[in-house]
């Protein structure tokens, strides 16, 4: 029963954004309505897991800090495709690259490919069955091993600190 | 009602690339991206005009307009992935 | 307190014409690149930065009436869900066999069960 009204919180918060006007009433009955929701799409939920609010609260400010760098990358990213879609001769070298991961979790999975489609010249084509390496298109792929270190380094360790 | 009229002209101009490349597309995944690209592009046109307009139910129709457009591309790329739907 | 709203609305206009020019680039991409890997480049990121700028114009001018609380929605819907549009698609172009451009250098790629 708690679970249901943890889980209800977020699809509040919803409803209120999707209804239009932010106030008391309106996150009440999106409460109410949450576990109507829930209830079908049981499986999606990993009910076994132990659940614990203050962890959960405790990650919202790296949450924040990683999206506002997200921002910041995409406005690169398109500045930059933006530069090669009006240059007169479209001059690309793309190309297909594995890269190894570290995590192992669906979450940390997820918002690591998320993250590479939206960073400057690459995009997540799929993932291994083992869950070991990740397929990434590169709009520039003359040099494979730079790109490997930037995503190991740089873009790891951010998604990692919000979402493990 | 300018900036209306020059957003919306904008806007249909950006929309004849992807009816190009939905008719001409050489394969059936460029025709899902052109249809996608076509979406996000109304759904902006959409904004645009509740925004002038000052009404609500336009953005409500932009909000509808997204959800299905990302549910049908994804049903149509799990189909030519694996053959069937669910 | 005028001079505060008039900026905003110079603000807000000028993200709207920069919005509107990004969406369009991404279209004018996805016409002249030359295989459906480098289109879902253009679109994905070009166009959806585009109209999340519109949207975010439409909330410096407005403020959070409904109409901007909805715009905000719209606008963070679209932010997230076009990467894992852009993947699904991506996937079901290599699975399906479409091959990669002839300026392409590297391909990596292993499809499971297939062997090399």
């Amino acid at each position: 029963m708690k679970r249901y009204l943890y889980y209800s919180i977020p699809l509040g918060i919803m409803w209120c954004f999707v209804h239009g006007t932010v106030s008391i009433q309106n996150f009440l009955f999106g409460l109410l309505l949450g576990p109507v929701v829930i209830r079908p799409f049981r499986e999606l939920y990993d009910f076994d897991q132990e659940l614990s609010f203050k962890r959960e609260v405790r990650k919202i400010p790296k949450q924040i800090i990683y999206f506002l760098v997200l921002i910041m990358e995409i406005t690169k990213a398109s500045i930059m495709v933006s530069k090669i879609v009006i240059s007169p001769k479209i001059d690309i070298k793309p190309g297909i690259i594995a890269v190894p991961l570290r995590t192992r979790t669906n979450g940390g999975i997820t918002a690591i490919a998320n993250t590479i489609t939206l960073t400057p010249g690459t995009l997540t084509i799929d993932v291994a069955d083992d869950r070991s390496v990740l397929y990434v298109h590169s709009i520039d792929a003359s040099y494979p091993e730079s790109i490997r270190m930037s995503i190991r380094d740089d873009l790891e360790r951010f998604v990692l600190e919000a979402f493990e | 009602m300018n900036l209306l009229i020059f957003s919306l002209t904008f806007m249909v101009l950006a929309i004849i690339p992807c009816i190009y490349r939905i008719v001409k597309g050489p394969t059936i995944p460029d025709r899902v991206v052109a249809m996608d690209a076509m979406n996000t592009v109304i759904v902006v046109m959409l904004g645009v005009y509740s925004f002038v307009q000052g009404s609500v139910f336009f953005m409500d129709v932009a909000l509808v307009l997204s959800i299905l457009s990302f549910v049908g591309t994804v049903t149509i790329s799990k189909y030519l992935d694996e053959g069937v739907v669910l | 307190m005028s001079f505060i709203i008039s900026a905003l609305n110079v603000l807000s206009t000028a993200v709207l014409v920069i919005g509107l020019i990004f969406v369009f680039l991404g279209m004018l991409g996805l016409l002249r690149l030359p295989d459906v890997y480098n289109r879902l480049h253009a679109t994905t990121k070009v166009a959806t930065l585009g109209a999340f700028g519109v949207m975010a114009s439409i909330v410096l001018n407005v403020g959070f009436t409904p109409i901007g609380i909805k715009a905000i929605t719209v606008g963070l819907f679209l932010l997230l869900t076009a990467p894992i549009a852009s993947h699904m698609i991506g996937r079901a172009a290599r699975r399906h066999g479409v091959e990669l451009c002839a300026e392409s250098v590297i391909d990596e790629y292993i499809i499971a069960g297939e062997t090399d």
